[in-house]
């Protein structure tokens, strides 16, 4: 583990090296609002100097990165000499390993945008995840949901799906992988199931 | 029945213990103990509860049973001689309830080797998952429970109050995991200090530790790296009302990462809802009760993501067992 001044102002901020203004900014505003005094989640926890160090140096990163100039100086002296912790396109290691930890989509947005608003269903999905050139093995180890319960949820398996809570969580896990909005995506692939189950 | 002698890796693998503890009374151990062993158990998996709270042990209660006759003791003073013999049945099928507080927690005198004992026993009994309720204390063997199992939860209430708790019991669980980890007694006795912050060596956290034992052996130094980066406690946060309080949650695992140098796990929040007292008073798991409440509907999200965990175990509803 490092020390405060030991790490880089990714590291500060939890981002990748190969991060966008806009995820520098969202970082910045976690750790602003995380890091500020009042803030609950750090009760206790640190001394008054380190929450003045902590707070002098997430501002330091954030003028730093989010100025094109200053952040390639930066990335000059700084992340060459570290042989790139995370080099392009690799996650973090903080990388979420559940669903919910929605911080770090995948950036594949912009598929979304292309294939329209859904409604995401079954089909949709599945022509999703092929045009990112993902099979269902990769989605399985990526959101940890067994390959056998993603077929069933691509091929609407009505069956076979699991309760609609459990679905629900396997459908989130599924479109924050594929980079979708995961409450369009459950509201979608559940209505699309509504007459089915009637019948 | 199998033959269960000690040592034999029957099914062993397969098998995940999950403890919850941490925090204070009061910030829902119990409730989502009994109520995530219940979605489990819906999912086709053989769940096991313990029951390891020492100091308010009612398990029991949130699952609608009366107060347990047969505990873990009946099988240590060995008036039972197999450890199945004290399982208590319940009302949902795949789920059974372990009642263990008063042994596996109580008693400084509880010895390392007799603690290993009683844990291996657990670890043979046939299930894919066991949930131990650890309680709010901080006891040298309720951390060390919490520690040797597969995954240690914590429950936190977004409260000044559940998340001081919280960070003395991770500290005290952390500390103590570095503890074991070093050989020699220097290095012990450095930990030690670290854990009081008002130490005559000026080690105010973590970093200042690892320096600090570097000083004295880098290879120790390195043993302590090593265990900080292998440490990786889960969270749920619990009784969440907005969603600056979800954020909290995200919030606890930045300050963890800060601090300790620790990838924390934000499993999930359940959110607050009257339907949870409203349950218990009635003493009806939630999620049996209200499947459709918006707390139930958190706690089984949090199930199916334990669930993912162990994918082997995964079984489709409906389908034959």
């Amino acid at each position: 583990m490092k020390r405060i001044e030991e790490q880089t102002y990714y590291e500060i901020l939890e981002v990748a090296p190969d991060a966008t203004s806009r995820e520098i900014q969202q970082a910045y505003e976690h750790a602003k609002e995380t890091f500020q005094n009042d803030s609950v989640a750090i009760y206790s926890l640190f001394s008054e100097k380190e929450m003045k160090k902590i707070q002098e140096v997430i501002e330091e990163a954030y003028r730093v990165l989010t100025e094109e100039t200053l952040r390639k100086n930066y990335d000059q002296t700084h992340l060459s000499s570290l042989n790139l912790k995370w080099p392009k396109s690799e996650k973090l290691p903080e990388t979420p390993e559940s669903p919910m930890e929605k911080k770090t989509y995948l950036p594949f947005s912009e598929i979304s945008i292309e294939l329209g608003e859904g409604p995401y269903r079954g089909k949709m999905l599945k022509q999703i995840r092929e045009r990112m050139g993902m099979d269902l093995k990769t989605i399985s180890m990526e959101t940890r949901i067994p390959v056998k319960i993603l077929e069933v949820i691509e091929e609407e398996t009505v069956e076979r799906l699991p309760a609609r809570v459990y679905l629900k969580g396997f459908l989130k896990g599924y479109a924050q992988c594929l980079g979708l909005d995961p409450n369009k995506v459950i509201e979608d692939y559940l209505h699309s199931l509504e007459p089915a189950k009637k019948k | 029945m199998k033959d269960r002698e000690m040592g034999q890796p029957t099914n062993v693998n397969r098998k995940m213990i999950w403890t919850i503890g941490g925090g204070k009374g009061g910030s829902g151990k119990s409730f989502l103990a009994a109520n995530m062993g219940i979605c489990l158990s819906q999912l086709g998996l053989k769940v096991i509860l313990i029951d390891a709270d020492l100091g308010g042990a009612n398990l029991h209660t949130f699952l609608g049973v009366p107060p347990p006759t047969f505990s873990l003791s009946d099988f240590i003073q060995k008036r039972v001689s197999h450890l199945e013999e004290v399982l208590i049945p319940t009302s949902v099928p795949n789920l059974q309830l372990l009642s263990g507080a008063q042994d596996l927690l109580n008693a400084a005198d509880t010895k390392s080797v007799q603690k290993r004992k009683i844990l291996r026993s657990i670890q043979h009994l046939e299930s894919d998952y066991i949930l131990v309720d650890l309680g709010g204390g901080n006891a040298l063997n309720t951390l060390d429970f919490f520690l040797i199992s597969d995954g240690g939860i914590l429950v936190v209430t977004p409260e000044p109050t559940s998340i001081e708790n919280t960070y003395r019991f991770l500290k005290s669980a952390f500390y103590r995991r570095l503890r074991g980890a070093v050989s020699s007694s220097s290095a012990k006795i450095l930990i030690d200090g670290a854990m009081d912050r008002k130490n005559e060596l000026g080690i105010q956290n973590p970093s200042d530790l690892i320096e600090a034992m570097n000083r004295i052996s880098e290879e120790e130094a390195k043993r302590v790296v090593a265990e900080v980066e292998g440490f990786h406690p889960n969270l749920i946060l619990n009784q969440v009302r907005t969603k600056k309080d979800i954020e909290v949650g995200f919030s606890i695992r930045s300050a963890c990462k800060k601090y300790f140098g620790i990838h924390l796990h934000y499993l999930g929040y359940v959110v607050y809802d009257q339907d949870v007292g409203n349950s218990i008073r009635k003493r009806k798991p939630l999620v049996l009760e209200n499947p459709r409440s918006k707390a139930a509907q958190c706690v089984a999200e949090i199930a199916s993501k334990l669930a993912n965990k162990h994918p082997m175990a995964i079984r489709f509803q409906g389908e034959e067992r």
